[in-house]
C-alpha cells in the first residue's frame, strides 16, 4: 500500500494497482452529492468544541488503509457527548496519523446491501441484498446490469427473502419505494461515469418505515478519475 | 444488415468447396445433405479432380463459377479453407461457412489461422461463418449444409422456433432428439468460434425472419456482453428468448474486499441481467426446446392462475404439486372456480368426479367431456392457463382428443402433457401437428407453463417501457 496523496491510498495487494480506495466520508460525500441519504457527519484529525450533530453519535477510523473497520476495532457506536471525548482519545492512541469521522446514529431498521462491480460479461451490475452480517451467510442476493429501471429495482426486491418487509413481518415494516430509489439513484450515479467508480458496497443501507440510508459506505475508483 | 442475412436464410446458389464422391469426406455428406434435403436454388460443387459429383457439373475453383454465390461451404481442412477464403472474396460470396476445426480451439497456431481469416475477409463484403461450425439448416427455404450424414441423425423439418448453437455436435443431436414427436425447426446455426458473424447478428436475423417464433440459444460464453444484453432485450419484445448458457467466463478482477465482489458468481450475474433482457434460462437442452416450443407455439398466460384438467387422479396431485411450490422461483398458483362454474362442469363429468381444481373426470373422461370442460375453462375469468392431460389408459381417450385441445389453445394458453408410450408417442405427434406443445412428463409440462407465465410477466414489464 502507498500513500498517493489527496488522502488517497493505492492498494497494491487484493485490488488492482489502478484502483484507488475512497475513506468512508469521500465515498458517502459523492452518495450524498446524488441525493442518496447518508447520516449528517463530519470527519475531523481533531475533536472541534462545537458538535453541530445530534447525539448519540458513532465515531468510526477514517483510513482507506483500513477495509474492515469493525474487525480492528475501530468503531464505537451510540456515543453521547461525554462518551465520545473519552472513546476519541482512545481511538487516536490506537490509529495514530487517521482520521476520524463523526456520524449521527441511525434509527433501528432492516439492514440491506446495495453493491457495484464490473463483471467481465457484463460490465457494471449493482447487486441488492440482505445487509449486515447477513450477506455472506445466505447469498440472498439479486443482480442486475446497470442501467436499471425503476421496475427492474422493484424485481430485485422481489427476488431476496427481505422483501417480505415490505408488506410486513412480525411487526417491522419498511420503506420499499426509498430502497428503490436508492437502487436507481446508484445506478444512475455510475452510469453518469462522473467518478470513475468501479466497484461499491452501501453495507449496511437502514431501511426503516420512513426512509432509506446509507450506514457504511466503501468505493474504489479509477485511479486520474477519483475524489468526490 | 437484414437483407444481408437473408442470403443466408434463403440463399439463391450453395457452392461447397471440397464437395466429393468419396463418402469418407465431409464434403461428401454436406452435398448430400444439400441434395437430399431438397434444396432448389443452384448448387456448385467445387473440386479440381472432379468432373461431376451426384449428376451436378463439378468446378476446378470459385473462379470458374459466373456469379456470386449467396453461400460457400467450405468443406477442407483448416489452412486450405483459410487458402479458399480468398476465392470466396474474389467471387464476392456473401457467406462463408468454414466447416474445419483446428483453429483457436487448439491453441496459438489456431488463433493465427483465425486472425488470418479475419484479415482475408476485412473490408470485403464478405462473412464467414465458424469455423469449427457443422453448419447451417433453414427448413423453410430446404437448405441444409450440415456434415453429418442423415443416416445417422435425423433433421427437422419447417418450424417456429429457431435455434442458434456454439456447440455443434450438441446441435445436430438436439435435432435428431426433436424430430422423435415431429417438432421442426425454423433455422439452425451453429457459430462455431465465431471468428466474424456472432450470436448477436444471428439472434438479430431470426428476430426479422417471419418463420420465427422464438429464438433458443446453447451458448458456451457470451462474445459481447453488453451488445448480447441490447439485442436479446429488443427480440424479448416480440419473439421470446431462451438461453442455456454453460462454462464460466473468466474471472473479472474482483476486489475481494468487498462483499458484492465476493458474491458477484457469474451464476448469479447471469440469472439477474436474463431476467432484466426478458430471456428465459434453460438449465439442459432439453429444457431449452421444450420452453422454445412453448412459448413459439402459445403465447404467454395473462396471470398465474392454472386449472388443470386429467383423467388419473395422481397426475394431477404431481402437477398441483410442481405447479405450486417454488424450487426455481417461480411458482403458480390452481385456479379457483366459482360455483356457478362447478355447476356447469358437473354436468359434464360423473358424480365421482372431481370439479374443484385439478378437474379429474377419472376413467369416464372422454373426448367429448374434455371438449366441454375447456370450453368452461377458456371462458373463465378465473383462468389464466390451462395444463390438459391426454392419457391414454382408459377406452374413451384418443387421437380425437387433439381438436377440443387444439380449439381450446387457440382461446387460452394451453399446455398439453402426455405419459407412457403405447398410444401416448401417437397422441405427442399429433399434437405437436396441431401446434399444441405437448411434453411426455409432468414436470416438463409444469415446468413449460412455467416459462410462458415468466415470459408474460417480462415482457409485460419491457412493454411499460422499462
Amino acid at each position: 500500500m502507498e500513500f498517493i496523496g489527496g488522502g488517497f491510498w493505492m492498494e497494491t495487494d487484493s485490488n488492482r494497482q489502478d484502483m484507488v480506495m475512497l475513506v468512508e466520508h469521500e465515498a458517502k460525500e459523492i452518495l450524498h452529492e446524488e441525493g442518496i441519504p447518508v447520516p449528517c457527519g463530519m470527519e475531523i484529525s481533531e475533536l472541534p468544541h462545537e458538535i453541530r450533530l445530534r447525539f448519540p453519535v458513532a465515531l468510526k477510523v477514517s483510513d482507506s488503509r483500513i477495509l474492515h473497520k469493525s474487525d480492528v476495532g475501530g468503531v464505537r457506536l451510540n456515543l453521547g457527548q461525554k462518551d465520545l471525548e473519552t472513546e476519541f482519545q482512545k481511538m487516536k492512541e490506537k490509529f495514530p496519523g487517521s482520521s476520524f469521522l463523526i456520524e449521527e446514529m441511525l434509527p433501528r431498521g432492516i439492514e440491506f446491501i446495495i453493491g457495484v462491480v464490473r463483471d467481465g460479461t457484463f460490465g457494471h451490475v449493482i447487486m441488492l441484498g440482505a445487509g449486515g452480517i447477513y450477506t455472506e451467510l445466505y447469498h440472498d442476493v439479486a443482480f442486475r446490469k446497470i442501467p436499471i429501471s425503476l421496475a427492474d429495482a422493484g424485481e430485485m426486491l422481489e427476488e431476496i427473502k427481505s422483501n417480505r418487509f415490505c408488506t410486513g413481518f412480525r411487526g417491522m415494516r419498511i420503506n420499499c419505494a426509498a430502497l428503490k430509489q436508492m437502487l436507481v439513484s446508484v445506478s444512475n450515479l455510475v452510469s453518469k461515469g462522473k467518478h470513475g467508480i468501479e466497484t461499491m458496497d452501501l453495507n449496511p443501507v437502514i431501511v426503516t418505515s420512513e426512509d432509506a440510508l446509507v450506514a457504511d459506505a466503501k468505493m474504489s475508483v479509477r485511479a486520474g478519475k477519483s475524489g468526490p | 444488415m437484414n437483407n444481408l442475412f437473408e442470403a443466408l436464410r434463403n440463399p439463391g446458389s450453395v457452392a461447397v468447396v471440397g464437395a466429393s464422391p468419396d463418402r469418407r469426406k465431409i464434403g461428401n455428406a454436406v452435398l448430400e445433405n444439400l441434395v437430399r434435403y431438397g434444396y432448389s436454388g443452384r448448387i456448385y460443387p467445387v473440386n479440381p479432380s472432379c468432373n461431376e459429383i451426384f449428376g451436378l457439373r463439378c468446378f476446378p475453383s470459385l473462379d470458374g463459377i459466373d456469379q456470386a454465390v449467396d453461400v460457400a461451404v467450405i468443406a477442407l481442412p483448416a489452412e486450405k479453407s483459410v487458402e479458399v477464403l480468398d476465392q470466396c472474396v474474389r467471387n464476392s460470396s456473401k457467406f462463408v461457412i468454414m466447416v474445419a476445426g483446428g483453429f483457436s480451439e487448439l491453441g496459438e497456431e489456431g488463433r493465427k489461422l483465425e486472425a488470418q481469416v479475419r484479415a482475408r475477409i476485412n473490408g470485403t463484403g464478405t462473412r464467414v461463418i465458424g469455423p469449427n461450425t457443422v453448419g447451417v439448416l433453414f427448413p423453410h427455404s430446404a437448405l441444409n449444409t450440415a456434415l453429418t450424414p442423415n443416416d445417422r441423425i435425423y433433421y427437422p423439418g419447417k418450424g417456429s422456433v429457431a435455434f442458434i448453437s456454439q456447440s455443434g455436435a450438441l446441435g445436430l443431436l438436439v435435432m435428431d432428439s426433436i424430430t422423435e414427436f415431429g417438432m421442426g425447426v425454423s433455422g439452425f446455426v451453429n457459430i462455431g468460434n465465431r471468428v466474424d458473424v456472432t450470436e448477436v447478428e444471428v439472434l438479430s436475423m431470426f428476430m426479422h425472419d417471419p418463420n420465427t417464433r422464438s429464438i433458443v440459444l446453447y451458448l458456451e460464453s457470451i462474445s459481447d456482453g453488453a451488445a448480447f444484453f441490447s439485442k436479446a432485450r429488443e427480440a424479448s419484445l416480440t419473439k421470446p428468448v431462451v438461453l442455456l448458457k454453460t462454462g464460466r467466463s473468466e474471472e473479472s478482477s474482483r476486489a475481494a474486499s468487498f462483499h458484492t465482489g465476493a458474491m458477484a458468481t457469474d451464476d448469479r450475474v447471469l440469472d439477474g441481467v436474463l431476467r432484466q433482457a426478458g430471456v428465459i434460462r434453460a438449465y439442459d437442452e432439453v429444457e431449452l426446446l421444450d420452453y422454445g416450443r412453448a412459448l413459439a407455439y402459445q403465447p404467454p398466460p395473462s396471470g398465474d392462475r392454472i386449472a388443470v384438467i386429467t383423467t388419473a387422479g395422481g397426475v394431477g396431485v404431481v402437477t398441483t404439486d410442481l405447479l405450486t411450490t417454488s424450487h426455481d422461483g417461480i411458482r403458480l398458483r390452481m385456479a379457483s372456480f366459482s360455483s356457478e362454474e362447478k355447476d356447469e362442469l358437473k354436468k359434464y363429468a360423473l358424480p365421482i368426479a372431481s370439479v374443484n381444481n385439478p378437474i379429474d373426470l377419472t376413467a369416464d373422461g372422454s373426448s367429448e367431456a374434455y371438449a366441454a370442460i375447456l370450453n368452461v375453462l377458456v371462458e373463465s375469468d378465473n383462468v389464466d392457463g390451462i395444463i390438459a392431460y391426454a392419457l391414454p389408459q382408459t377406452p374413451k381417450i384418443g387421437v380425437d382428443i387433439v381438436d377440443p385441445l387444439k380449439v381450446a389453445s387457440r382461446k387460452k394458453t394451453l399446455v398439453a402433457g402426455v405419459i407412457g408410450n403405447r398410444l401416448s408417442k401417437s397422441l405427442l405427434v399429433e399434437l405437436e401437428k396441431a401446434g399444441i406443445p405437448a411434453y411426455p412428463s409432468i414436470g416438463r409440462a409444469t415446468n413449460a407453463m412455467k416459462a410462458l407465465y415468466c415470459y408474460g410477466v417480462y415482457r409485460r414489464r419491457l412493454l411499460d417501457g422499462n
